[in-house]
């Protein structure tokens, strides 16, 4: 039996004012939604999933482009316990161009960092607006640190040429969420809590509006949107604990897109930062390095000088991730195989230093090595940490993909700005950049926009509420969690830091074994009430989908370039590969591989040195 | 073998249910690492929400023995030290609602953070396209609220919301109030402090819980002790709250400098106190009131040192 879904319920279970959704039906709606066993549909004008740095800044300014407009940011917890918070470096932006830097620098450095896999000409735009976006994030009341004219202070940081890395302390993330939250609710932006996206509808190439489950009921409900923005973060989950980014990162919106027919951009291109902290994959940011910490190996030598003996530590974080295993392939390093590591030694900024300027570091330090920073050097190895590939962004200046009524807005989303690898500080001003960009863009699409029929909306809410019953329906739950670190565990070994088309071809064997395990998968709990093991259930089979896609682009993609390190092809191959991969993804679940070309106007490509 | 016993609700039940780890499964694991292991290899039913696993994101806040942590944060070793005991019991946030097991509605609370426009407005003279300008010290000053990361964890030690949340607002909620309305940038403190005052400002009982618990180390009671201070500053001196505040200051200063609880009685809440006459009687009884205070009582040794003291706070403050 299918259950009965009436507004009244999806309104009682939603968490926001009644006034948030509003129900807009016509006959035709009614027949279709009867037909399908599900009540009338809720609708929103713009509906923004995920409540990141992206998603805030796209709410702000949706509403702004066009009061009028109803706009909901969908949640998967509470708005505040996204990926931006856990940011701590810094964030991109030119504000002093007393020393010579100036927007096209940084895009330069951007471009370069990148290894020119990355759009010159929306770059520019992008570092165009990163500068003024600092000053109006000082302006909301973000609390930067202060330089003695009391500006805004910026730090040195990786492959940057001039100093424009905009901090607060080692929290910058944290403080950045906090600013878009504060904005946020004090502009009026509503919020679905706890609510996950489960797919978007696409029907005669238009987007139809999204499918959410709320968690805290169980129930399954379309919601008819004339704009749905993705801004979900992004997939680096897919390495399960070896990743620094939260657990509920799980790339649902990436996923989502791929099964709507958008092409998931240079899906292989997954930075790995170089120093996490060996139990469990959290940061120490690249602050640390930027502050004057040095990487020392088993013989006490900064050995950075042998990999990038300019830059040394402040190397970009491919090379230096590279370095590190390197070190540690080669016998320089500590421990033995996952446990390996080398040295992060601070101790000679002092005691000063590291309680006034790094004190989140030294407090992850103590939680997960019961090491104090300021006595002792820390153990560290590479961490996968950030999503250069994402869904394809077709135009930048409104962040549309292919599907009319379809944005997306950053970690989510590849414009690419980040290319192969992305630069530090370059992600906090990617999310309020681009979300905001992305919010104006679903603003003035909707305010031309009606809603779409939401036939499939309608057929897919139908699938999913089935799916939730057959896959509740007793199993074991420990299969899951097997399956969930066999896939970390897989995918670190053979599409880690160093990839061969053998790794590759063995890891597409064992993720089509993974996929078909976790077909046969049930979870033993039909509790609708916050059913977190289905929320589980849902994530894993999401970057299951985007492993799959991420593997067949990096076997596809036969040189090295950027964070994508093939040992077989050691060398960048500009004459072939100097485009994006686009993978696409059919209904029946099968991937197809496609190319894109990269935006090329003012840099040549070049040898990337540091 | 540890024993780890969760108060549970399913939607509809609560019960109680306890789950035994051996001690290898406990050591050098946090509260969440242990909450995750029991999902993984127990019970896949149990609910709990955590997101960053580094303090930094607020999800996974719970109580231990009655007292809210953030579970990422809290070593298993450090509770066995501190309790004397490998037996825990594991409890969703108090005066919070519960949705499942651990997990809580953040729903009310964050309606309540938006009441005080967390947002600041800057002052005129900055511009979006300029950006403000803030000197060293009075970043310092705002710096340590913005700590917070929305765990629940003052919420949930908070006596006045146990007592009646009706007329009271989560303490995290005035230490926003106070981060936005202390930024020296702001153009409007009131903007903040007025929506603090109708949310409850002067409920505070002063139980300083939510200052021990805050994970990190913000007070949200002296913050709201800062408000207090800060809309009566701004005029905002009418009623039951700043007449007892009034009071405290008129004894100590101008009267004998011994607090006159008759008098404060009567000058809080005016000839309405008569309605806490029994209570009246009951500290009378027990020797715990003066009758005769209402007349005035004898000044205390070294009251113009007290003046000068507080005459000295005063002038350090205007600095």
């Amino acid at each position: 039996m299918t259950q009965q879904f009436t507004r009244r319920k999806f309104l009682q279970s939603a968490c926001i004012t009644i006034s948030a959704l509003t129900v807009n039906m016509s006959g035709i709606e009614k027949a279709l939604a009867a037909a399908a066993g599900v009540g009338p549909m809720a609708t929103c004008d713009v509906l923004i999933i995920g409540s990141g740095g992206a998603g805030l800044r796209a709410a702000v300014a949706a509403m702004k482009k066009n009061p009028k407009l109803n706009v909901v940011v969908v949640s998967k917890c509470m708005p505040s316990r996204s990926a931006t918070c856990m940011a701590e470096g810094g964030i991109n932006g030119v504000t002093d161009f007393s020393k010579g830097d100036s927007y096209e620098l940084h895009c330069f450095d951007t471009v370069k960092g990148g290894d020119y896999l990355v759009d010159q000409d929306s770059t520019l735009k992008f570092c165009e607006q990163a500068g003024p976006a600092i000053l109006e994030l000082d302006y909301l009341g973000m609390p930067f640190s202060r330089t003695a004219e009391g500006k805004v202070k910026a730090r040195p940081f990786g492959g940057a040429s001039k100093v424009r890395c905009n901090y607060s302390a080692d929290k910058t993330g944290h403080i950045v969420a906090h600013t878009c939250l504060d904005d946020a609710l004090s502009n009026g932006v509503k919020f679905l809590m706890d609510h996950e996206l489960l797919d978007v509808a696409v029907d005669n190439g238009r987007c139809e509006g999204a499918v959410l489950r709320n968690i805290r009921t169980g129930e399954i409900a379309p919601v008819r949107a004339k704009a749905v923005v993705l801004a979900t973060g992004g997939y680096t989950r897919i390495f399960w604990n070896r990743t620094s980014t939260p657990y509920i990162a799980t790339g649902d919106g990436v996923a989502a897109a791929l099964r709507a027919g958008v092409p998931f951009k240079d899906p292989e291109m997954v930075q790995f930062h170089p120093t996490g902290v060996v139990h469990g994959g959290v940061l120490i940011t690249e602050a640390a390095r930027g502050e004057g910490g040095y990487l020392l190996n088993n013989k006490g030598e900064r050995f950075m000088k042998a990999y990038a003996p300019s830059k040394m530590e402040l190397g970009p974080r491919d090379i230096v991730a590279r370095a590190i295993e390197t070190e540690i392939r080669e016998g320089r390093g500590y421990g033995q195989g996952l446990e390996s590591y080398v040295l992060l030694d601070l101790r000679h900024l002092g005691r000063d230093k590291i309680v006034n300027d790094l004190p989140q570091i030294r407090h992850v330090g103590k939680l997960f090595e019961n090491i104090d920073l300021v006595d002792q050097p820390m153990v560290i190895r590479p961490t996968a940490h950030y999503s250069m590939g994402g869904i394809e962004v077709n135009r930048f200046d409104d962040m549309s993909t292919v599907v009319p009524g379809l944005f997306t807005a950053g970690e989510a989303s590849c414009v690419s700005i980040h290319g192969a690898n992305r630069l530090g500080g370059n992600s906090l001003a990617d999310a309020v950049v681009t979300g905001k960009i992305a919010g104006d863009g679903a603003a003035t699409f909707a305010s031309q926009a009606d809603f779409a029929a939401g036939k499939r909306l309608v057929d897919i809410t139908a699938r999913w509420q089935s799916r939730f019953r057959d896959a509740t329906n007793g199993g074991d739950a420990k299969q899951l969690y097997a399956i969930r670190e066999e896939m970390g565990a897989q995918l670190w070994d053979n599409m880690g830091i160093f990839r061969t088309q053998a790794k590759l071809d063995a890891l597409t064997g064992t993720l089509a074994d993974l996929r078909s395990r976790y077909e046969a998968l049930r979870v033993p709990n039909a509790n609708p009430v916050y059913n977190t093991v289905f929320t589980e259930y849902v994530e894993l089979g999401n970057m299951l989908q985007l492993a799959q896609a991420a593997c067949l682009a990096a076997s596809e993609r036969k040189e090295s370039r950027g964070a994508h390190t093939r040992e077989d092809f050691p060398k960048r191959d500009d004459a072939n590969f100097l485009k994006h991969s686009m993978v696409t993804m059919d209904d029946s679940g099968k991937m197809r591989m496609g190319w894109k070309d990269v935006e090329i106007t003012k840099f040549k490509p070049e040898e990337r040195k540091y | 073998m540890a024993t780890i016993i969760i108060d549970r609700f399913d939607g509809k039940n609560r019960f109680e249910q306890s789950y035994k780890l051996d001690a290898a499964d406990v050591a050098g694991k946090t509260v969440l690492n242990t909450l995750l292991f029991i999902k993984q290899t127990q019970d896949p039913t149990l609910n709990f929400t955590a997101s960053c696993r580094c303090a930094i994101c607020g999800a996974c806040a719970v109580r231990v023995n009655g007292h809210a942590v953030l579970a990422c944060d809290t070593k298993m070793d450090d509770l066995i030290q501190t309790y004397g005991s490998d037996t825990f019991r594991i409890a969703p946030l108090a005066n919070f609602k519960v949705i499942s097991d651990l997990v809580v509605d953040w729903e009310p609370a964050m309606e309540n953070l938006r009441k005080i426009h967390p947002g600041m407005v800057a002052k005129s003279e900055f511009s979006m396209k300029e950006g403000c300008r803030q000197n060293q010290k009075d970043f310092d000053r705002i710096i340590k609220q913005w700590d917070c990361i929305l765990c629940g964890a003052c919420a949930s030690e908070c006596n006045k919301l146990s007592a009646d949340n009706r007329d009271y607002m989560e303490p995290f909620v005035f230490t926003h109030a106070w981060r936005a309305a202390n930024d020296s940038r702001s153009k409007d403190p009131l903007l903040h402090g007025k929506p603090a005052v109708a949310g409850g400002l002067w409920n505070c009982v002063h139980c300083q819980e939510c200052a021990n618990r805050c994970p990190k180390g913000i007070s949200a009671a002296d913050d709201i002790a800062g408000l207090r201070g800060m809309v009566m500053a701004k005029g905002m001196t009418e009623g039951v709250g700043p007449a007892h505040a009034k009071s405290f200051y008129t004894d100590l200063v101008e009267d004998s400098g011994r607090l006159n609880e008759v008098r404060l009685a009567l000058r809080t809440e005016g000839i309405s106190t008569i309605a806490r006459a029994g209570m009246a009687v009951t500290l009378l009884r027990q020797g715990k009131m003066n009758p005769l205070e209402a007349f005035g009582g004898e000044t205390i040794e070294g009251h113009d040192a007290l003046v000068k003291m507080i005459q000295a706070a005063h002038a350090a403050e205007k600095e």
